[in-house]
C-alpha cells in the first residue's frame, strides 16, 4: 500500500510551507491555479502503466516543492503559481492510478498549513518552516528510496487487492 | 398450547444467547490489512521506544540549543538529512561498521559534549551530529520495508524524530535561566552515562 491520502497530502504539505515565502498576492492565484489543476486533471485518464512514473513524479515534486523554502528571495507570483500547477496535476494523478476522489478531498486542507507558516515567516522565526521542509524531503526521499527496492513487503498486493 | 409455549421461550433463549454472543464478541479481522505491522502510529511510536534512539534525538536537539545560532537549527536538519543517507544504505544492505556499536557512541558522544559543555565549531558539530545520523537511519532503513504501510511509517517516524529534537531544544532553553546551565549539563552528564553503559553492552561487556 502506497497510495491514497498520504501522497496528496505532503505534496500539498510542501506547497503550503513553500507558499508562506511567497508575497501575499501570489496566495490567491496560485491556489486558484492548485483548484483548476485538480478540478481539469481529476477527470483524465491516466494509463495504468504509468504507475512507477508517476509516484517518482510525485516524491520528485514534494521534494523540488518543499526545497523552494531555502530559495534566497523566496518565491515571486509566478513561480509561485507554477508550483501549484505542478503539485495539482501530480496530486491529481497519483489520487487517479493509487486512491480515491475522497482521499484528494482529505490530503486538500493540508495546504492551509500556509496560514501558520506564513505567521512564523512574518515573524522572523522561518527557521521553524525550515525545518519542518526539511522533515518533508526526508520523507519524500525515503518513499522514492522504496519505490527501487526490488521487494518491499507493504507494496505487495496481497489477496484482496 | 404448552408445546408451543416451550417452543417460543426456546426461541427466546437463542435469541437472548445469540444477542449476548454478539455483544461480547471481536470484531471480524480477518481481511483488515496485509498482517504486516507499520503504519502511522507505528513509525510514530518507534523512535520512543528505544532509549538509545530517543536519547541520542533530544541530545542533538539539546546540543543544537547549547551552542547557539545558527546550529540551534542546522542540527536539526542535518539529522533527518543524513538519518535518510543512513536509512537508504540499510535498505540497500551496503555495510558499515557496528551499528549498535555506532549509536550507543552517538549516545556517549552527544551526552558528553553537552555536559562538557563542548563549543564545537559549526562544521565539526554537522559532521558529528551527520556521521551519527548516518548509524540511526541505517538501523531503522533496515526494518523499514517490512513495514505494511512504508509511506505513512516514515511520516509518522520522521515526524517523531523532529518532535524529539525539539524537546531537547526546548530543554536547552533552560540555560536562560539562572541554574539552568546546571540542569541541562548534569542531564549531559547522565545522558553520557547511559550511552557509556550502551557501549558497553554493544562491544560485548
Amino acid at each position: 500500500m502506497r497510495g491514497g491520502v498520504v501522497p496528496p497530502a505532503l505534496l500539498f504539505v510542501a506547497l503550503g510551507l513553500a507558499l508562506a515565502f511567497a508575497p501575499r498576492r501570489a496566495w490567491a492565484p496560485s491556489l486558484l491555479a492548485l483548484f483548476a489543476t485538480l478540478a481539469a486533471f481529476a477527470f483524465l485518464p491516466v494509463p495504468q502503466v504509468w504507475l512507477e512514473w508517476i509516484f517518482l513524479g510525485c516524491w520528485t515534486s514534494v521534494i523540488v516543492t518543499a526545497a523552494s523554502v531555502h530559495l534566497v528571495r523566496g518565491l515571486n507570483t509566478c513561480s509561485a503559481v507554477a508550483l501549484s500547477l505542478n503539485t495539482g496535476a501530480w496530486a491529481s494523478a497519483v489520487v487517479c492510478l493509487s486512491g480515491s476522489q475522497l482521499d484528494l478531498l482529505k490530503a486538500l486542507p493540508w495546504v492551509l498549513i500556509f496560514f501558520p507558516a506564513s505567521w512564523l515567516v512574518g515573524r522572523h522565526a522561518s527557521i521553524a518552516v525550515k525545518v519542518a521542509s526539511s522533515w518533508v524531503i526526508a520523507i519524500a526521499v525515503l518513499a522514492a528510496t522504496l519505490q527501487m527496492l526490488p521487494v518491499t513487503p507493504g507494496y505487495l498486493p496481497d489477496h484482496l487487492e | 398450547m404448552e408445546r408451543a409455549a416451550r417452543r417460543g421461550s426456546h426461541s427466546a433463549w437463542l435469541v437472548t444467547a445469540v444477542g449476548i454472543g454478539l455483544l461480547f464478541s471481536n470484531r471480524a479481522a480477518a481481511h483488515t490489512g496485509t498482517g504486516l505491522p507499520g503504519g502511522f502510529v507505528s513509525g510514530f511510536v518507534h523512535p520512543f521506544t528505544g532509549l538509545d534512539h530517543l536519547l541520542a534525538m533530544v541530545s542533538v536537539g539539546l546540543w543544537g540549543a547549547f551552542l547557539g545560532r545558527p546550529l540551534i537549527y542546522i542540527l536539526p536538519v542535518v539529522f533527518p538529512a543524513l538519518m535518510v543517507v543512513g536509512a537508504i544504505m540499510g535498505m540497500f544492505g551496503v555495510p558499515l561498521p557496528p551499528v549498535e556499536v555506532g549509536i550507543a557512541l552517538s549516545v556517549l558522544v552527544l551526552g558528553a559534549s553537552i555536559a562538557l559543555s563542548f563549543r564545537a565549531p559549526v562544521w565539526a558539530a554537522s559532521l558529528i551530529v551527520a556521521v551519527f545520523a548516518v548509524f540511526h537511519g541505517y538501523a531503522h532503513g533496515k526494518e523499514l520495508p517490512s513495514a505494511a504501510d512504508p509511506v505513512s511509517y516514515s511520516v509518522g517516524f520522521v515526524l517523531a524524530t523532529g518532535l524529539l529534537h525539539v524537546s531537547g531544544i526546548c530543554l536547552g532553553l533552560l540555560n536562560e535561566r539562572p541554574h539552568g546551565i546546571v540542569v541541562t549539563r548534569s542531564a549531559g552528564a547522565f545522558i553520557a552515562v547511559i550511552g557509556a553503559w550502551f557501549l558497553f553492552r554493544a562491544i560485548g561487556g
